[in-house]
């Protein structure tokens, strides 16, 4: 899989079916990957996770990765991610090649440029909503009152307003993820990650947080990139990507390009 | 630095979310640093007294006499009066904060003698006002009285050597020894008192008599030797190096008491070590159960060790966020195992610690009767020893999950349930 046919630019998809009054449509890779492979050395054989991978995300853009169990979603996330390393291949996050870096500046990469959100919410038990979404700005150093200001202003933005002081194990599954991802794009990273994010929701939950993802993706300009095998993420995609044994095999657009 | 305060936030906020498991991990550290404080300062009170049973006893802390005393036991080797002063000066210049009691003694080997029977014996002669001070010989009679100021012809004798010569309070016996003249004298003497120390070879072999009948029957102006009773043990170097320096080493030999009670010092030696072989075991237990609680903690966190490593930090940092939590819980324990352990102290203080029950009557080792009742005694050294100790064992046990919290794979982890 070449560098697809939104290259360079904005996917028309991305803009399908959203009001463009509000909508941030920053120009340029969010993420690009050249030849990725992930081999883990297991016995009796190798595995093959994710063969050769060829992938352009562009800024602004709202992805789906879909494909059976094993296909490599949850792998290609984490390469993309810097939380586990190539065997061969080239990552490069808002154009800042990562593969080669080492485990400190590949942790300074994650805090400022990616945003993770997790299957199962992960949160850190022992921190408040605020704490948790505010924690990678604590890491930055960015001052207490703005921090604060900036949770606020984004909890009342998805539905989390008073939930400032409750621990996680006092929030729902859905306003336990909604903290997830008001965490991850607090400090406007070049990407949000997700993997599987409604897989623990129920429906209407799931509707709800993708009804909020998707307001910051029109909103902020932030870029997601799911793997999920939930068929209501997918039709929210801008771009379907499936994965098949570690390779891209297909991938479409709303509008079946 | 924010990066650091962060980290430490965080570590709190694990320890607190943990109350339990960490004060119990806590727990276990500050009550084997109570009870390392409880056994050192029982240790130390217990040697202290031993070195004071046995140098008040014999020799004392220090010892000054005539180069080659020490082996020939013999009045050719004694202090002369002018040697004597200067030593007794210098003494009383030392670098103690009260002056140490300086006991002028003409000692020698003799004969004690009676109707029924002869006995060698180490006699001595003593101010009997300074020896009271300085001797225990005069807490421990049994029959009679201690030796006192115009006492003249009196001698003060132990039980076994009453029993040998059978002889009581108010008996005549003779002391027969070689005077500094050559000539063989002897001296008739009274039983004043009979003591009992319970070291047989005291018992039966030390007789006191007053220092000026020693002078005139054995004919000597100075001293055999000057006794130096210290207030505390640790002063010896101290004053042994200010009274050597004080005088020509031609004309004095000046020793501290591990030089005089040999088998004193060796006992008290062997018993440090056994002593620092039960607190490393003891710490060892404790080492491993913080290694545990510690682990357990980090294994059971793999979950959220993996988040730390996702939302931007190195895996040392990480480790280092496990490590401050060893930090925290070992600074808590320490604090509270001092306080916990003075006060277990402060509470024998006054009665001590009573193992009679355990020891046998008369206990004795090296010419050293043994106190069953120990009386803590704090040495902040030692205090300072045990704290850097548990310290240690905190860090160290500590360290090693630390190093595996940062070692996790990030990916990996993030996964566990």
């Amino acid at each position: 899989m070449g560098e697809n046919s939104n290259s360079g630019t904005v996917p028309d998809a991305v803009h399908a079916g959203r009001s463009t009054e509000d909508a941030v449509q920053p120009q340029g890779h969010a993420v690009r990957t050249a030849n990725l492979w992930k081999i883990y050395p297991q016995e009796p054989r190798p595995v093959e996770a994710v063969r050769g991978v060829d992938l352009v995300v562009e800024n602004g853009e709202f992805v789906a990765m879909a494909g059976p169990s094993g296909s490599g979603k949850t792998t290609v996330l984490n390469l993309l991610g810097g939380l586990t390393g190539p065997t061969e291949g080239t990552v490069r996050i808002g154009g800042q090649e990562i593969t080669a870096l080492s485990d400190r500046e590949l942790a300074r990469v994650r805090l400022k440029r990616i945003g993770f959100v997790f299957q199962s919410y992960n949160l850190l038990p022992m921190l408040t909503a605020q704490e948790n979404a505010e924690f990678t700005l604590l890491l930055r150093g960015v001052p207490a009152r703005e921090r604060r200001e900036r949770v606020r202003n984004l909890f009342d933005e998805i539905g989390l307003e008073g939930m400032e002081d409750r621990f996680p194990l006092k929030l729902s599954g859905g306003q336990q993820q909604r903290v997830a991802v008001a965490r991850a794009v607090l400090g406007e990273p070049d990407l949000v990650l997700a993997d599987e994010p409604t897989a623990n929701l129920d429906s209407a939950t799931a509707e709800a947080l993708l009804d909020v993802m998707e307001q910051l993706n029109r909103t902020r300009g932030t870029t997601f990139v799911f793997s999920t095998h939930d068929p209501r993420v997918m039709e929210r995609a801008g771009r379907l990507i499936r994965l098949v044994d570690g390779r891209i095999a297909d991938e479409s657009t709303p509008d079946g390009a | 630095m924010v990066r650091f305060r962060t980290l430490a936030w965080l570590a709190l906020r694990n320890l607190g979310r943990e109350l339990r498991r960490s004060a119990l991990t806590a727990a276990a550290m500050a009550i084997g640093l109570a009870l390392l404080i409880l056994s050192r300062t029982l240790a130390d009170g217990a040697h202290e007294d031993w070195i004071d049973s046995g140098v008040r006893l014999g020799a004392g802390h220090v010892t000054i006499n005539a180069p080659g005393h020490r082996d020939s036991e013999s009045l050719d080797d004694r202090l002369t009066a002018a040697q004597l002063q200067a030593s007794l000066a210098a003494v009383a210049d030392g670098p103690t904060p009260d002056p140490p009691l300086a006991s002028v003694r003409v000692s020698t080997r003799g004969l004690a003698s009676s109707p029924e029977g002869a006995l060698p014996a180490w006699i001595v002669g003593v101010d009997p006002a300074v020896e009271l001070a300085f001797s225990r010989l005069g807490e421990e009679v049994v029959d009679g009285r201690y030796l006192e100021d115009g006492d003249r012809l009196h001698a003060y004798i132990g039980e076994g050597m009453a029993e040998r010569l059978g002889v009581r309070t108010r008996s005549r016996m003779v002391l027969t020894a070689q005077a500094a003249s050559g000539d063989i004298e002897g001296q008739l003497v009274r039983v004043a008192g009979i003591y009992r120390t319970g070291v047989e070879a005291l018992d039966q072999s030390l007789v006191h008599i007053p220092l000026g009948t020693a002078r005139s029957w054995l004919g000597v102006e100075g001293a055999t030797s000057v006794a130096v009773l210290l207030a505390h043990s640790s002063y010896t170097d101290e004053v042994v190096e200010g009274v050597r320096d004080s005088a020509d080493p031609a004309d004095i030999e000046v020793v501290g008491w591990p030089d005089t009670h040999p088998d004193l010092y060796s006992a008290l030696k062997l018993d440090d070590g056994g002593d620092w072989a039960f607190h490393f075991i003891l710490f060892a237990i404790v080492a491993l159960a913080i290694l545990n609680a510690v682990f357990m903690s980090v294994l059971h966190r793999q979950r959220e060790m993996g988040l730390l490593r996702a939302l931007g930090l190195s895996g040392r940092e990480t480790g280092l966020v496990v490590l401050i939590e060893g930090i925290l819980l070992t600074l808590a324990s320490g604090i509270v195992g001092v306080v916990l352990g003075l006060a277990v102290v402060w509470f024998f203080f006054r009665d001590g610690l009573d193992l009679s029950g355990l020891w046998p009557q008369d206990f004795n080792f090296g010419g050293v009767a043994f106190d069953p009742v120990l009386y803590p005694v704090i040495e902040v050294k030692h205090v300072v020893q045990s704290v850097i100790m548990t310290v240690a064992i905190g860090l160290s046990a500590s360290a090693y999950p630390a190093w595996q919290a940062g070692r996790l794979d990030p990916a990996e982890s993030v996964k566990v349930e």
